[in-house]
């Protein structure tokens, strides 16, 4: 009895979980200047609305740009520093660790802030390669927690047996780890995208004048209230959604190969 | 180690380092100059932080709200994540995806299905009239009970996660023992299983706790003028006062209670998750 209780619970809290989310797809499909559930006439006018809006347009390709710039920068640094800090031993592995993983928990406001501030006096406000490293200081933890994770469980027997077998130190690395790593390094590029890819707050802070698709977004929130937005929100969900079922595919094919 | 090997080590973790240290300790410490020197140590920003009523309001209201929402996720997303780690695997595993989902959309797009929902037209009030419970519209976009109820779902799928990485380390044995030994299925609950996954499930409600004292987007869009958080404020130094070492002790501020909470957690936290 207990169970049938809380098993009604559990349904009702994942709806309030997941529905508003699913709730916003039909909302945007609607006909008329204001958002109405269930809308009256289907339409896709404020999709075209969106895609014939220069500014939007503009908005989603900066932010494409950056996204994928910060994620290779994150995904670069992010894995060296992993690997060494698994693989090597050295004083203050625990604390750089829990330095690279900071910017996680620490509110972006804080980070927001210091970087005006610095890019105002080094003058890299309102520049595309400034915004991507800023970026990137906020995906890295993403790339550092999946590879360092995964390092761990790896199986290093497998990298000696190669090295047995008369493989050097690199090409070991390359040939065993690598390809065990493949899966995580894919999914934690696509955790690295889409911190940058969804980052408001240090945007608004050091971007200037440029306007990536959440500022697009914002700008919009905080003056009115059109369905373009629901559009794109539409848009940037079912993106999210269909990347994390993608990367959570590869993890699980992941687990069944190496067995964990 | 080998000489090389460190020049190696080194070689690798230099662009992460040079990253972190560059682009967020560096900042940091600019916040914390800006707040402490001027040019020498002074702590005359604190005096003005003192006297200012706005900020006090503000930051007690950040505090409570975060508590607030910090109590509410733990305990409506306690129950969620005992049912998701005692129900099968096969399920489990489709269930925590679900729960999991809305994690990866940003904050922003979650913020705006609740104007959505909350509207004067929204579905809510749809609903609330079309049952016959409300006359007309009610206004729940712009108020505290928006904020609230926006950031508790915002923030429980992280809740959930960290108490259910806790409670599936239980073994079920133990219960099962328990019941042998005579306790009914509520007293081996309460005497077995909730102390063992209390240690999760506290970490959980810090990192809300935590994560609720930086929220800037929701207050700003769903709290309207009357409800702005310590982030808001901060921003709005910046931007329309443009005092900004008053911003920054306002950052320092937030740093600070940041850095009380994560101490809490490591206390609290079951030791394997800090280092697994």
């Amino acid at each position: 009895m207990t169970r049938v209780l809380l098993g009604i619970y559990f349904a009702i809290g994942v709806a309030f979980l997941v529905l508003p989310l699913a709730l916003v797809v039909p909302i945007s499909l609607t006909d008329s200047q204001f958002l109405q559930f269930p809308p009256q006439r289907l339409s896709l006018r404020w999709y075209r609305e969106f895609f014939v809006d220069e500014s939007w347009v503009r908005a989603t390709l900066l932010s494409l740009q950056v996204g994928l710039g910060a994620t290779a920068v994150a995904l670069v640094a992010g894995t060296l520093a992993a690997v060494a800090i698994v693989r090597g031993s050295f004083p203050g592995r625990r604390l750089l660790h829990a330095l690279l993983v900071a910017p996680l928990i620490l509110p972006s406001v804080i980070v927001a802030l210091g970087l005006f501030i610095l890019f105002l006096r080094w003058k890299w406000v309102d520049s595309v390669p400034a915004l991507i490293f800023a970026h990137a200081v906020g995906a890295i933890p993403y790339v550092v927690l999946i590879v360092s994770a995964s390092l761990r469980s790896f199986d290093t027997t497998l990298e000696r047996a190669a090295r047995v077998l008369g493989a050097g130190p690199l090409r070991a690395f390359l040939n065993v780890t690598v390809p065990y790593l493949g899966p995580s390094l894919f999914a934690a590029s696509l955790l690295a995208f889409f911190a940058s890819f969804d980052e408001l707050i240090v945007t608004l802070f050091v971007s200037g004048g440029l306007q990536t698709l959440p500022v697009r977004i914002w700008t919009d929130l905080t003056l009115r209230l059109d369905p373009t937005v629901a559009a794109a929100a539409s848009m940037l969900i079912v993106v999210s959604v269909a990347g994390m079922s993608i990367a959570e595919y590869f993890r699980q094919r992941n687990v069944r190969r190496y067995g964990h | 180690m080998t000489r090389r090997r460190s020049v190696q080590l080194a070689l690798m973790l230099a662009p992460a380092v040079a990253l972190i240290g560059l682009l967020f300790l560096y900042p940091l410490f600019g916040i914390l100059k800006l707040s402490l020197f001027n040019p020498a140590f002074t702590l005359e920003s604190f005096d003005k932080l003192r006297s200012s009523p706005v900020a006090a309001l503000v930051m007690q209201r950040t505090f409570l709200l975060a508590l607030t929402v910090a109590v509410l996720c733990f305990v409506l997303g306690y129950p969620i994540a005992y049912f998701l780690a005692t129900m099968r695997p096969r399920w489990r595993a489709f269930f925590l995806y679900l729960i999991l989902l809305p994690f990866w959309i940003s904050v922003l797009i979650r913020t705006y299905t609740w104007m959505v929902l909350l509207g004067r037209e929204g579905l809510v009030n749809g609903a609330l009239h079309g049952l016959g419970i409300t006359d007309g519209p009610v206004q729940m976009l712009f108020t505290g009970f928006a904020v609230h109820l926006a950031m508790v779902q915002i923030l429980m799928p992280i809740m959930i996660l960290t108490c259910f990485a806790a409670m599936v380390e239980i073994d079920p044995q133990l219960v099962k023992a328990a019941r042998t030994l005579g306790a009914s299925p509520w007293k081996a609950f309460a005497t077995v299983f909730f102390p063992m996954s209390l240690g999760g499930a506290a970490a959980g409600a810090i990192i809300c706790f935590i994560l609720g004292l930086g929220f800037y987007v929701t207050p700003a869009l769903l709290g309207g003028r009357r409800n702005i958080m310590l982030a808001n404020l901060i921003d709005f130094e910046v931007h329309q006062t443009l005092n900004w070492s008053f911003a920054s002790v306002l950052a320092l501020v937030l740093l600070a209670a940041t850095l009380v909470l994560l101490g809490l957690f490591r206390l609290v936290a079951p030791e394997r998750r800090l280092h697994g």
